[in-house]
């Protein structure tokens, strides 16, 4: 039985439309003209227990609303959610005790208070028994290794720490559900691993629920086996990310460097040059051909090294929002 | 207990910011002290005796307004509105297993308790230093009575900023509404001048307006210049329009919860 469920889920605003300039804002004065803007229109989906699923799509695509209407921010416009049996925006203590959502752009630490502070407060609103509190605490600030800072003042903080910190904030309560918006955004490479593991042991851990939205491929592709992919409000692809990329990456890349000159005509048969500057050639093939394209290039040319890779994840993502952007609008 | 411990982890807050505290105490001191000035003047041209008020009386008045201003009137409107509504803050409040209501209630009580005890003891040395009488009340019952109609004044206060900063979930642009009703709180609570010095007309009407039940009548109250029946009225009045505001914050938030956007979220 799923424990998330979306049936139709759509969600409307009614956006004040002007028009540029003293003219335009005498007739706003006058007559004011609304349109409504789809941000989410008529998306079904459900989600099984302890499942990790990456909501990608580009900005204003309407990942963050789906998961502000499932965490019981907004209300639906029209639709049928349901997340634990409950209907998020009744926002019923039980369910709220459940959830978390965390939002890489905004946090909810005090600024001028040690990240310990806040938890204390969350201690006391989730009604977290103090044995409880002093043990999750001590596990999560052992796995995100911040035991030292945790009564260091939260400006004081970089944004990687403060990221680990809102991490801890929000898991406190142990949560079943848990969602992440861009959770990694603004952190850099060696952060963003860290966070991407930690998550990863959490919901092995804890068999909690993830649904996670981010722009950084990396994350998705550590965490989510599962991927809904979301642009203009509609659902383009709700399946398992190797699929999405088989079905619409069904290329490999070889990449070469060569021991010396090779006469860029004589490249052409083994498949589609994406770019070749002496001593590198990349080289597209279909997935079927590779082993028998990489075998054939080191029989036949001076190759010094060759590599066999799948095509970066974001320009499959990237194709697949082109290809389907005409057909969506 | 529970919302007991949630007010000292906000009040061991405001002890952190305590710099912030004592800027906006002075600040608060600032205008009834002003206004003091003023009146020190005019008695001193008027005679000894103006609307049935003493010099000591409006001077203990101004004094005494200085800090209920701190105790009592809320400053929770403009982030209500601005960080919460506008920027996206209340996201954080509306997903966590604890009213918003109680939450900020108890944060901005521990503001208010604090600045509050900080205005005592500026007016204790200004009151030493020159040597100024302040009238209390004296009988038990009398203070039990103030202290509740101060617990009371807090509430209506907070319910009415509350409000106020509510009207963000349909303005575009809070700024106006919010400085229209600075200007009726501050002649209608009384801090421009005791209700009492209003033309009876006006007096009248501010009577049965929220206002005169924030910072004036608790002020009076702990002059000792209310009789208990008068107190009891008082007490009652507020009460009422607790009741109201009630709700009004009830019906407002259930409408504009749902136009919530949590934009710069």
């Amino acid at each position: 039985m799923p424990i998330i469920s979306v049936d139709h889920l759509s969600k409307h605003y009614q956006v004040h439309k002007k028009e540029p300039g003293f003219i335009g804002s005498l007739k706003s004065l006058v007559a004011r003209k609304y349109e409504t803007v789809k941000a989410v229109d008529d998306i079904s989906f459900s989600i099984e227990e302890g499942e990790v699923i990456g909501f990608i799509g580009p900005n204003g695509a309407g990942k963050t609303t789906t998961l502000k209407c499932l965490s019981g921010l907004l209300y639906p416009t029209k639709g049928k959610l349901s997340v634990m049996d409950f209907t998020p925006f009744d926002r019923k203590h039980p369910f709220l005790r459940q959830i978390s959502l965390v939002m890489g752009q905004k946090n909810q630490l005090w600024w001028d208070l040690p990240a310990m502070d806040t938890f204390l407060l969350n201690k006391e609103i989730y009604q977290i028994p103090t044995k409880r509190f002093s043990d999750v605490v001590d596990d999560l600030s052992v796995r995100l290794s911040v035991q030292d800072i945790l009564h260091v003042p939260v400006r004081k903080l970089s944004l990687g720490q403060r990221m680990k910190m809102e991490l801890i904030a929000a898991l406190l309560h142990s949560p079943k559900v848990l969602f992440l918006d861009e959770p990694t955004i603004g952190l850099d490479v060696v952060m963003q691993k860290t966070i991407r593991e930690f998550l990863k042991e959490y919901n092995e851990a804890y068999n909690a629920t993830i649904i996670l939205t981010s722009h950084y491929m990396g994350d998705v592709e550590a965490l989510c086996k599962r991927v809904v992919v979301i642009n203009f409000g509609h659902i383009l692809y709700d399946g398992l990310l190797s699929d999405l990329v088989k079905e619409h990456a069904p290329y490999k890349i070889i990449k070469v460097i060569f021991s010396e000159v090779v006469e860029e005509k004589k490249l052409n048969e083994y498949g589609e040059t994406k770019s070749y500057v002496f001593p590198e050639w990349e080289v597209r093939v279909k997935h079927k051909d590779a082993n028998d394209a990489a075998s054939s290039i080191l029989k036949h040319l001076p190759v010094e090294d060759i590599t066999i890779e799948n095509p970066q994840i974001e320009d499959v993502i990237a194709g697949f929002f082109v290809a389907n952007k005409k057909e969506v609008k | 207990m529970r919302y007991f411990r949630i007010f000292l982890i906000h009040l061991h807050r405001v002890i952190e910011n305590r710099s912030r505290s004592i800027v906006w105490t002075l600040l608060a001191l600032f205008n009834p002290l002003i206004y003091l000035c003023y009146w020190l003047a005019v008695y001193k041209s008027s005679g000894s005796m103006i609307g049935g008020w003493s010099l000591s009386e409006v001077t203990s008045y101004y004094l005494l307004l200085s800090v209920a201003g701190s105790f009592l009137i809320a400053h929770i409107d403009e982030s209500v509105a601005i960080e919460d509504i506008y920027e996206g803050g209340l996201v954080k409040y509306v997903i966590r297993p604890f009213s918003y209501f109680w939450d900020l209630f108890f944060g901005e009580l521990s503001w208010r308790i604090f600045q509050g005890l900080i205005g005592i003891g500026i007016l204790f040395i200004i009151g030493i230093s020159f040597q100024l009488l302040i009238s209390f009340v004296s009988s038990p019952l009398h203070i039990f009575m103030t202290f509740i109609s101060f617990l009371l004044a807090y509430t209506l206060s907070f319910l009415f900023k509350m409000i106020l900063g509510f009207s963000a979930f349909w303005l575009t642009e809070f700024r106006g509404i919010q400085s229209s009703a600075e200007i009726i709180l501050l002649i209608f609570a009384g801090f421009i001048v005791p209700l009492q010095f209003l033309p009876t007309q006006i007096k009248e009407i501010s009577f049965l307006l929220p206002f005169a039940y924030m910072v004036y009548f608790p002020i009076l109250a702990i002059q000792g210049r209310l009789e208990y029946v008068e107190l009891l009225g008082v007490l009652g009045m507020q009460i009422l329009w607790i009741g109201f505001f009630a709700c009004v914050y009830r019906l407002m938030w259930n409408r504009g919860i749902k136009l919530f956007t949590g934009v710069g979220q």
